[in-house]
């Protein structure tokens, strides 16, 4: 779910209000990038580092898939949320069979479409500008379960989205960098429609 | 006056005497009754009982007087959400004292020990879809663990994957999620979004006590109606929804007191002035009175003796017999009328007689026939029904002979019109082959249009509101009150839930097949099912643990010790809770488990399913109740063929073939235009229609009975038959107007079949006499 995160804020910025930030928002169709996570869990030695590549279609939902340390493909739209691990069967859950879980998902898409009532009913928002283009976007939870979740979800970046922390509740810290963000073509090739079909 | 009729006296005499000694043991009966009797208003009570199949009878009723109880409310904020609108809900269900086990919100401690309880068994919680994972060897739970772990949303944390490496409580967990229908949890409240983005609150309960009367039904309904005033007052906007079955039972009450109480002083009073408009006096209102309450106080005391409890349609119907029972009455007070000032009132008795007591035996039977559907209401409705004529019958018999002394004679009213009616069925052809001819081509014309329906919904007349709510909730919540349920029952709780895990996989096949949308099962397993998931719990985690270490978590080899889980430990636990509703364990050790299911439809399909597992029943309440209709409604159908055939063959055997066949056209027709008038005004053939044809042919016997009566004049014959007449539709007629749809097309057929029996009736005078 976090890429709907990342697709959201993946566009180019050139105000420094939120207000500006948000209304570009909607004006980029298909974004891909490049993502290194780090995930830093209490009582483990060493982080946990994945890394892939991310798709968001803006009519089709959101294509995650880790390459390393082991194949993961994750895939979001209005419906469903399907998980495909090495040669298993795709897990599907659709909307019907885990409300809860879309509950989630729903809201993210509001913020995807730049809806900044919903943001602010579920979040106290603080919204940093940074110099040169850059800027900040501190979210913290207000209503259940995203507290009892995260602390806070930090979102930074210039003209795109570059950097999300989630501070979770127990203590965990997961960073996720995005690079090499690139908005052209502008509709899904063939192979990336194929991306979205199960 | 002969040694013949002296003996027929005393004969009387004793018989009046005999009569009132019953009379009197009735009274003292009807006295020990009554403070006891229960009078029933459920709709589910007039359905038959043999409804569920092989399951043990304990345990059938057990579920469906749990699942009766049940109530459930959605309670919705309006535009902020906020939950302190529940919460003053639930506070004022709380403080009915009729309601008991209000769930509320789960708070911080509640689902600590609900996670305490997973963790500690979580080796006997394992769900399905992890034990297919476990099957695979341990590389597939170890994929699916290292994918949770890397997950940023999903919050693996250190503690938990050091006490549960195999994530076995967050698979459970999940399972259970997926199961929830469309509830979710938020601030500890079940609560679900409509497609306005508006949050409902679920909120549930049940009716307290061992029995639900219907005087606590209405004390319940009319609470809520004023909590939801108040809720309305204190914050407009909130909305709230309610489901139980106490709301229909309530209605369905309502329903039924309204038609007796509007009906039936309309009835009584329209009976009155009609008796009082042709004689003129008192005494025969008090006749009809007194032969009426004996046949009232009669029908009471056998039913109740024989079924310790009326029910509330029994009486609603019973008023139809109100009308019956005049007739004995007005039959003999016509008598005494016309010849009372020549004939001693034993010689009229005798004259009438002939007339009387095959009317009584054919209306007895025709409600008695009745008796053969297996609806208690119904069976209840015969019996009354059969005993208050009979009652009323021996009153008239028994004692009017003495209690008509005296009683004016009055030349008969409106003497030349009947005269006239009467000569025309002679002479004219016009009337005597004519009339026939039209009400045939009207039998006809009706009849093609007929349609049949044995939807069993039509009993009640469903209120748009109460339906409304039962739509949203349906659609909020994916619960649907289709009262659709595979149960699977055992001896022991462990056989039980070994034959719900050999339905489950039948279930999936199920769907694949698109036979039902869904099914929720119990998330427990049988210990040898958990026996073998230790198993594959303890060959797997090696493989888990090995997995876990390479991708760099440090963490401890799993416990994989068994945990085993009884039925009786779950059902305490707070895992059960929002489950403990479907299992049923008696003191046996007999138990059973409901399998609710939604969106079947291939009935046919499921039910041979679980026909062709042991300890499965496939309990479809509303269509298998729209079967016996169906089934029922064939079979009278055919007994109502029989008896026109055992009645032609008797008159045939009477009268010759030609007049034998001639008495039976009036029976034939009243038939024929009672079903036509029923597909005229628009309602389809059921049971209740076939019943009322059933009665039809028993009155209207009574009309050409009375007509071919060799000891009566036709003019008389046709007094009575036209008093007799008013008397019914008068009662009859007024069912038309009940709001149950059932009840008024009951109320149609039977009084345009009687109207035409009345109008067809002189076809069978004799014509030697009048």
């Amino acid at each position: 779910m976090i890429i709907t995160i990342l697709a959201l804020f993946s566009c180019a910025v050139q105000g420094v209000t939120l207000d500006q930030l948000q209304q570009r928002f909607s004006l980029q169709p298909v974004v891909r990038a490049d993502f290194t996570q780090s995930r830093a869990i209490a009582g483990m030695a060493k982080p946990l580092v994945s890394s892939g590549q991310l798709l968001i279609a803006r009519d089709k939902g959101l294509w995650w898939h880790q390459a390393r340390p082991f194949a993961l493909t994750l895939l979001l739209d209005d419906k469903r949320m399907v998980q495909v691990m090495n040669n298993q069967p795709p897990q599907i859950v659709t909307a019907e069979s885990n409300p809860q879980m879309f509950q989630f998902n729903h809201l993210l898409r509001a913020l995807f479409q730049a809806d900044r009532q919903v943001l602010e009913q579920n979040f106290t928002t603080d919204f940093t500008d940074l110099g040169k283009q850059g800027w900040r976007l501190v979210l913290t939870p207000k209503t259940s379960p995203l507290d009892k979740l995260f602390h806070t979800i930090t979102l930074s970046g210039r003209d795109y989205l570059e950097g999300i922390e989630l501070n979770d509740r127990q203590g965990d810290l997961t960073t996720i960098t995005l690079s090499n963000q690139r908005l052209t073509p502008r509709t899904l090739t063939d192979d990336e429609q194929q991306r979205f079909v199960f | 006056m002969t040694n013949s009729s002296a003996s027929y006296s005393d004969w009387h005499r004793r018989g009046a005497v005999a009569w009132g000694i019953i009379c009197i043991a009735l009274l003292v009966a009807a006295a020990l009754l009554l403070p006891r009797a229960q009078i029933n208003s459920s709709v589910l009570a007039l359905l038959p009982k043999q409804s569920m199949g092989d399951i043990p009878p304990a345990l059938q009723q057990g579920f469906m007087r749990r699942l009766d109880r049940q109530m459930v409310w959605l309670v919705s904020p309006g535009a902020n959400g906020d939950s302190a609108v529940a919460a003053w809900w639930l506070h004022r269900l709380r403080a009915l004292p009729l309601l008991q086990n209000l769930a509320g919100p789960v708070d911080e401690a509640q689902q600590q020990s609900w996670g305490k309880f997973a963790f500690e068994h979580r080796n006997g919680l394992v769900d399905g879809a992890t034990r297919a994972r476990l099957a695979q060897g341990g590389s597939a739970q170890a994929d699916w663990v290292l994918a949770q772990l890397y997950s940023a949303f999903a919050g693996v944390s250190g503690r938990e994957l050091h006490g549960d490496p195999l994530l076995l409580v967050r698979g459970a967990q999940l399972a259970m999620q997926g199961n929830a229908g469309g509830l979710g949890l938020s601030q500890g409240w079940l609560t679900v979004r409509d497609a306005q983005g508006r949050v409902w609150y679920f909120l549930h309960g049940e009716l307290g006590g061992d029995s639900f009367d219907m005087a606590q039904g209405r004390q319940l309904v009319a609470d809520l109606d004023q909590l939801k005033t108040e809720l309305k007052t204190r914050f407009p906007g909130a909305q709230v929804l309610t489901r139980g079955t106490v709301l229909f039972s309530d209605y369905a009450s309502q329903q039924a007191r309204h038609d007796v109480s509007r009906l039936g002083p309309a009835t009584l009073g329209g009976v009155l002035l009609l008796v009082f408009a042709l004689f003129r006096s008192p005494r025969p209102l008090w006749l009809c009175g007194l032969s009426v309450g004996i046949g009232a106080l009669a029908g009471t005391v056998v039913t109740l003796w024989l079924f310790g409890e009326l029910h509330l349609m029994t009486l609603v119907m019973s008023l139809s017999i109100v009308g019956i029972s005049a007739d004995y009455t007005l039959y003999y007070l016509t008598e005494r009328m016309v010849h009372g000032g020549s004939a001693p009132p034993l010689e009229s008795l005798r004259k009438v007689l002939p007339a009387l007591l095959p009317a009584l035996a054919t209306a007895a039977a025709a409600y008695l026939i009745m008796a053969l559907a297996p609806f208690p209401g119904l069976q209840q409705l015969a019996v009354f029904a059969a005993a208050g004529l009979t009652a009323s019958c021996l009153t008239v018999v028994c004692w009017y002979p003495y209690l008509v002394r005296g009683l004016p004679v009055r030349p008969l009213p409106a003497m030349v019109l009947m005269a006239r009616w009467l000569a025309a069925w002679r002479r004219n052809p016009w009337v005597r082959f004519g009339l026939p001819l039209a009400v045939a081509v009207f039998s006809l014309a009706g009849g093609a249009r007929l349609k049949i329906n044995d939807d069993i919904s039509q009993l009640q007349t469903m209120p748009a509101g109460l339906l409304q709510q039962e739509r949203q909730i349906t659609a909020l919540t994916g619960q649907s009150a289709d009262q659709t349920w595979f149960v699977v029952y055992g001896d022991s709780p462990e056989q039980t839930l070994q034959r719900l895990e050999g339905l489950v996989p039948r279930l999936a096949q199920a769907r694949q097949e698109g036979w039902l949308k869904s099914w929720h099962s119990l998330p427990l397993s049988s210990l040898a099912q958990q026996q073998r998931d230790a198993q594959l719990i303890a060959a797997a985690a090696p493989a888990v643990i090995q997995g876990l270490r390479q991708a760099g978590a440090d963490v401890a080899d799993a416990d994989v010790r068994p945990m085993p889980v009884t039925p009786a430990v779950w059902l305490g636990s707070p895992l059960s809770e929002g489950w403990r509703l479907l299992w049923l364990s008696l003191p046996s050790g007999e138990s059973g488990v409901l399998v609710p299911v939604s969106g079947a439809v291939q009935g046919k399909a499921l039910s041979s399913l679980a026909d062709s597992l042991p300890g499965v029943a496939w309990i479809d309440r509303k269509s298998a109740f729209d079967e016996l209709f169906g089934f029922y409604r064939v079979m009278l159908g055919w007994l109502l063929a029989a008896a026109v055939a055992v009645i032609a063959l008797s008159y045939i055997a009477r009268l010759g073939p030609r007049r034998g066949l001639i008495s039976i056209v009036p029976s034939l027709l009243s038939l024929g235009s009672g079903l036509a008038a029923l597909a005229l005004s628009g309602h389809p053939l059921n049971l209740f229609s076939l019943l009322a044809l059933l009665l039809v042919l028993g009155i209207g016997i009574n009309y050409t009975l009375f007509f071919s009566n060799p000891r009566g004049t036709a003019m008389t014959s046709l007094l009575a038959v036209t008093m007799a007449m008013c008397t019914t539709l008068l009662t009859l007629g007024m069912l038309v107007f009940s709001s149950t749809q059932a009840i008024s097309s009951f109320g149609i057929v039977l009084c345009s079949g009687i109207f035409t029996a009345f109008l067809l009736a002189p076809l069978v005078v004799p014509d030697s006499k009048g």
